[in-house]
């Protein structure tokens, strides 16, 4: 994967018409392919993608507010490696001057007026709570960290 | 036990039109899944094979349609979760346009992707149930003002169809779905498809078609992380109590999600962070765009486009379940249509051979932006017009003996 992706790269960098040319390359067979061999595992070349830092679980799992056992953060953390490399074929393509759409579209989007309604019903809302004493939702106290 | 204080938009009007909820059915939880082994309950096993998983994530609501259970059934689709059930179980299921459908009600998987989807037997029933959900909502800021025409007066008996009904009609087929790494019976079931559509059908090519796989898993992942953030055990849910409010979050948060929740919600994180959002997120949204224009184009010289609605039929239970890219990979069909916010409709047109079973195979009409008109005619056409196939699982064939 690692010298392919090498060897796309370079026309690329020197080519107007790249773009289609280079998602011609990625077929569904490559697809296909390179996830054969990252499931595989015997793919672990990172010299394209070397800025990039591995995911930590554990940092990730933090700042997620997940609690995870040891046990799951070691099983989890090669499937989400294998993901992440997999995601690494957006570093391949060029997609300079292509803008971000953040998302489709397709004529949505209004604002209501900002007038407040009463909600309907507020019981149930409330009886949903796990913890509650009237007026208040209960938490635990706030530990400070730094 | 989580009971909703309010009911969500869809199934509010739908009450309104004086339709008879049955229940709720089963689902990969969050809408993250294939399979419905992702379910917090239960995999649901499909009519037609109970070996094998109707799909996912919305795999209960296809199941239950199936086997006729009810006459139409909700889904929602981010990825493909209306659209491959809807071919697993036979089917039809109906992706339509974001924006078509209020999203009031409806959990959050990723905004920006999410549709409520509908499942009926027949292309009319699916085509009655969207159009009494669909319109301009103000409680959803994406919802569309734009106008809804009726869908239901194409639904007309075979008997008054004109000679040639699908005369003119510009069919593109997507080359890049008809290749390696799909069943080859599959590729069959779709050529008889087009060949059924009377069109020779002229080939389309969408290079951008297979980028546009790791782009939905990076978008998805990333705004799952922040739509399931609110999941924190204070306001609802099931609460692990803790002295402190950290572990009250990580620890309602770690017994409340299973665990390709959190992987995606990790993953998400990940690709959100400082330093990745530009290498991720940002390339990620880049090729959304690409992969808009390249339908668009498409779209503006064809009337619609065809491709499976999944690269196979139903797996057995249990065959992609330990592995994520294996399922994921299953989705190639169906997320560059959520991508560019297309309609996209799915309807059965053959069968696989598994063994001694038959496994149906459906194909998917995409179409332009709220043209849910054209794709519901052109599939009710299709469906009326096909010839020596019945979409009734054997399980429940004997009911149906005249």
């Amino acid at each position: 994967m690692g010298s392919r992706a090498l060897l796309l790269l370079s026309p690329a960098f020197r080519s107007d018409h790249l773009l289609i040319s280079h998602f011609t390359k990625y077929g569904f067979h490559q697809t296909f392919r390179q996830m054969e061999k990252i499931r595989r595992g015997g793919v672990r070349d990172y010299s394209v993608h070397s800025s990039l830092e591995r995911p930590n679980v554990a940092r990730l799992a933090e700042t997620a507010r997940i609690s995870l056992t040891p046990q799951e953060a070691e099983e989890f953390a090669p499937k989400i490696q294998q993901v992440v490399d997999w995601f690494g074929q957006l570093q391949d393509v060029d997609l300079q001057s292509v803008e971000p759409a953040i998302r489709p579209d397709t004529e949505a989007g209004s604002f209501r007026e900002d007038s407040p309604e009463t909600f309907d019903n507020r019981e149930a809302i409330i009886a949903a709570i796990p913890s509650y004493e009237e007026p208040y939702i209960k938490v635990p106290k706030v530990l400070n960290k730094d | 036990n989580y009971r909703p204080p309010f009911d969500a938009t869809a199934v509010k009007k739908l009450k309104e039109s004086g339709a008879i909820i049955v229940g709720k059915t089963n689902l990969d939880e969050f809408g993250m899944g294939s399979t419905t082994e992702g379910s917090a309950y239960q995999v649901t096993a499909n009519p037609w094979n109970l070996e094998c998983v109707p799909g996912g994530s919305s795999g209960g609501s296809a199941a239950a349609v199936s086997a006729r259970q009810c006459v139409v059934s909700l889904g929602s689709d981010t990825g493909g979760s209306v659209r491959q059930p809807a071919s697993f179980c036979g089917v039809v299921g109906l992706k339509p346009t974001y924006g078509r459908v209020s999203r009031y009600g409806l959990v959050a998987y990723a905004s920006s992707l999410d549709v409520i989807g509908c499942f009926g037997s027949s292309v009319a029933d699916a085509g009655l149930l969207l159009q009494a959900i669909c319109g301009h909502d103000k409680l959803d800021a994406t919802s569309s003002k734009r106008e809804v025409n009726d869908f239901t007066s194409q639904f007309i008996s075979k008997d008054y169809f004109e000679s040639q009904p699908l005369k003119g009609l510009r069919v593109g087929v997507i080359s890049e779905t008809l290749g390696d790494g799909v069943d080859q019976e599959v590729i069959s079931s779709i050529r008889g498809a087009i060949s059924h559509l009377e069109e020779l059908g002229c080939t389309v090519s969408l290079p951008s078609f297979s980028l546009g796989l790791p782009a939905y898993y990076v978008l998805a992942s990333s705004e799952s992380s922040s739509n399931l953030s609110r999941y924190d055990g204070v306001r609802y849910g099931n609460q692990i109590a803790s002295d402190e409010l950290s572990s009250l979050y990580g620890g309602s948060r770690a017994n409340g999600f299973g665990p390709e929740v959190k992987r995606r919600i990790l993953m998400g994180t990940y690709a959100l962070s400082a330093g990745y959002y530009d290498a991720y997120y940002k390339r990620a949204q880049q090729v959304r765009t690409v992969v808009k224009k390249s339908f668009k184009a498409a779209l503006d010289s064809h009337d619609i486009l065809i491709s499976p609605a999944a690269p196979s039929a139903a797996y057995k239970i249990g065959e992609k379940k330990n592995d994520p890219l294996a399922m994921y990979a299953g989705d190639i069909m169906t997320v560059n249509v959520n991508l560019a916010g297309l309609p996209a409709l799915v309807l059965p047109c053959g069968f696989v051979k598994d063994g001694t079973t038959s496994l149906p195979v459906g194909f998917q009409m995409i179409g332009a932006a709220f043209d849910e008109e054209k794709l519901l005619r052109v599939g009710h056409i299709f469906e009326q017009t096909l010839q020596g196939h019945s979409f009734i699982p054997p399980l429940i064939a004997d009911e149906f003996k005249s």
